[in-house]
């Protein structure tokens, strides 16, 4: 079940995804989380941050829209306080990074990088819910590079970019990543949507527009990964909807070396490892002795 | 997350049901005013789970029931309302910080309005655990009309002092379950009385409004909610604090309960 990303290490291919699963404790009750491919901890900035004014979230077909605004602790309390917790398990931790400017994300991804515990930094140019920073950076490869580059330039720990989709060309933001020394990306991220209550004729969300994520997004961001892994040479980590191993098996037959869940844990907490142990599942079922047999595997 | 099976689902009246579930006796004892996240356990209905409080707990030998009030609002419980007995379910819980009891206060005052009698039944179940019920419980509950005081009969049995408010009138006083508490609250102690409270924030709000100075008022708030653990941040309020300023809280871990008079109202949509 092992897989590589970079230097990267991971014991099998299903991570969490950012901002779905805390900092780990909040599922430590239901999930074994040794058993967990990496834990992509909530976005992390220089200082805290209140998030955006409630209501934040509202459930839309197939899935759901959240502007949740990073709301976070800020990098220096989640190290002092949140890390501890999390090296007492043999898993992999992903920080994920946001900074309103370049020089925010290089002072989070220094400060982590001189911090044990953390084993890889996800840089996210792709939160649509910020009004700095995030996918104002994430939809012009030219500071998707600058921004990769430079952090490839401050840190040694593996380096993972995740994209936005929304951009009319993927593979120009995937091979941008990968110039500026990206050891791996990671996509989608929520593609921005929009929900109205039309009793009240207001939208559902305070800050009226929110990131759509859960089943209604998979098909999108399955193409996506298609793409994108078609154009890089690095591996590329696939997200959005997946609920089950077979959705999971979608983007790696596509070409993810990973995947990542993320609303699935809402509504089951043991998602993450009920997708692991369907992988084991259909790869004896296949005759499949490694996952990487797998990844790409596509015929068309 | 456990299995449970519906053994009733009784209609109260045009929208408000009771329902009852047995879970494995794995499923600890909840505090008053914590809640669970209820999805069915067939893949069918809305995306996410949705959170009800903990009305009734009956721990048996071999299992435990759970008991739930709750009123039709939308897609997630027209659902509930339509599962029968048997209908397999998924409850995630029990969840959140609940109400704290402090033994040593004389008096226990329950405040709900609308739904937000479906934790106090419990509580006062709790109330009436530690020997602090009977006479010393008042019930302060408040409808739009008659037919929509629920549970009432259950609470008349538990020996506490009721007063009732409808907005209709066609029950106790005319006017809002806040309008009654300054009357009751006359001629009491702030340190010889305990007030808990639920309803919707419109109530809470002018509860907070009409509380005398020098009582404090633990509230039980909602909000919309997918993760119900802390993990999505999605259920956050803005509290203030120590005059400082204001901080996010997220109703399902750092509540669903918190004191009232650190409840910003400028943030909370009242509808
Ligand atoms: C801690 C907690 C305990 C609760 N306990 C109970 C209970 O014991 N009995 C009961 O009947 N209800 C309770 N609620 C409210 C209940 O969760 C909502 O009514 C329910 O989620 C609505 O789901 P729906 O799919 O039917 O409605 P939807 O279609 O999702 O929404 C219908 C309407 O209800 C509003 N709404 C949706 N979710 C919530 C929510 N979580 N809180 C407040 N309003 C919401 C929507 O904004 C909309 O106006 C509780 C809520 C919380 C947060
Ligand atoms: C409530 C919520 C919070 C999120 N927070 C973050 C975040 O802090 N950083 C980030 O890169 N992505 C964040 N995301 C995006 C997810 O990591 C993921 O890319 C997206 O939800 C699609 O996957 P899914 O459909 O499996 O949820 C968040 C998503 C949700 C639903
Ligand atoms: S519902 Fe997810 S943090 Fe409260």
């Amino acid at each position: 079940m092992g897989v590589e990303i970079g230097s990267l290490r991971l014991k099998n291919p299903v991570m969490t995804a950012s901002g779905t699963f805390g900092y780990g404790e909040e599922y430590a009750p239901y999930v074994d989380l040794n058993r967990l491919g990496a834990i992509v901890v909530k976005g992390l900035s220089w200082k805290p941050r209140l998030g955006n004014p409630p209501p934040r979230i509202m459930e839309t077909p197939a899935g759901m829209l959240n502007a949740i605004g990073l709301q976070n602790i800020g990098v220096k309390a989640f190290i002092s306080g949140k890390l501890p917790f999390l090296r007492n398990f043999d898993v992999a931790v992903v920080a994920n990074v946001y900074g309103e400017t370049v020089e925010e994300y290089l002072r989070v991804c220094e400060l982590l990088t001189a911090t044990s515990g953390i084993h890889a930094l996800e840089i996210n140019v792709s939160c649509p819910n910020v009004k700095k920073g995030g996918v104002a950076f994430g939809t012009d490869p030219e500071m998707i590079a600058e921004v990769t580059g430079r952090a490839r330039g401050v840190t040694d720990l593996p380096l993972l970019v995740k994209l936005s989709p929304n951009v009319t060309d993927i593979t120009a933001m995937a091979a941008a990543a990968e110039s500026g020394g990206a050891d791996g990306i990671c996509l989608i991220n929520t593609l921005t949507g929009m929900s109205v209550d039309v009793e009240r004729r207001v939208p559902h969300l305070k800050n009226i527009t929110g990131g759509l994520s859960g089943p209604a997004i998979k098909p999108v961001a399955v193409r996506m990964v298609w793409e994108a892994a078609r154009t890089v040479k690095i591996p590329v980590i696939g997200i959005g909807g997946i609920m089950t191993a077979a959705d999971a098996l979608e983007f790696i037959i596509a070409g993810a070396t990973a995947v990542q869940v993320g609303t699935a844990n809402f509504v089951n907490p043991k998602a993450t490892l009920e997708i692991l142990s369907g992988l084991g599942a259909y790869m004896n079922r296949h005759g499949v002795g490694s996952i990487k047999e797998l990844v790409g595997s596509l015929t068309t | 997350m456990c299995r449970a099976n519906v053994i009733y689902n009784r209609r109260l009246n045009d929208r408000d049901f009771h329902m009852a579930l047995r879970l494995p006796k794995e499923f600890v004892d909840p505090r008053p005013g914590q809640f669970v996240m209820l999805r069915p356990a067939a893949p069918e209905g809305p995306l996410l789970s949705r959170p009800l409080s903990v009305h009734r707990f009956t721990r048996l030998h071999d299992h435990v029931v759970l008991g739930l009030l709750y009123r039709v609002v939308g897609r997630g419980t027209a659902m509930f309302s339509r599962w029968s007995s048997g209908t397999e379910a998924l409850v995630l819980g029990p969840l959140g910080n609940g109400f704290r009891i402090d033994g040593k206060k004389q008096e226990h005052i329950l405040i709900a309005g609308g739904m937000g009698v479906a934790p106090m039944g419990y509580l006062a179940d709790c109330l009436r655990g530690r020997n602090l019920g009977g006479q010393r419980m008042i019930f302060c509950l408040g409808a739009k009309s008659q037919g929509e005081l629920i549970g009432l009969e259950r609470l008349e049995t538990m020996g506490g002092r009721l007063h009732i408010s409808t907005d209709d009138g066609t029950m106790g006083t005319c006017g809002t379950v806040a309008e009654l508490l300054p009357g009751i609250l006359g001629g009491r102690e702030p340190e010889a009385v305990e007030l808990y409270a639920c309803g919707p924030p419109g109530m809470l709000k002018s509860l907070a409004s009409s509380l005398p100075g020098d009582f404090s008022c633990q509230a039980s708030l909602e909000a919309r909610m997918a993760c119900g653990v802390g993990a999505c941040l999605g259920c956050a309020m803005t509290m203030r604090t120590d005059g400082k300023g204001v901080v996010r809280k997220s109703v399902c871990r750092d509540g669903p309960v918190f004191d009232l008079r650190e409840i910003c109202w400028d943030e909370i949509v009242i509808t």
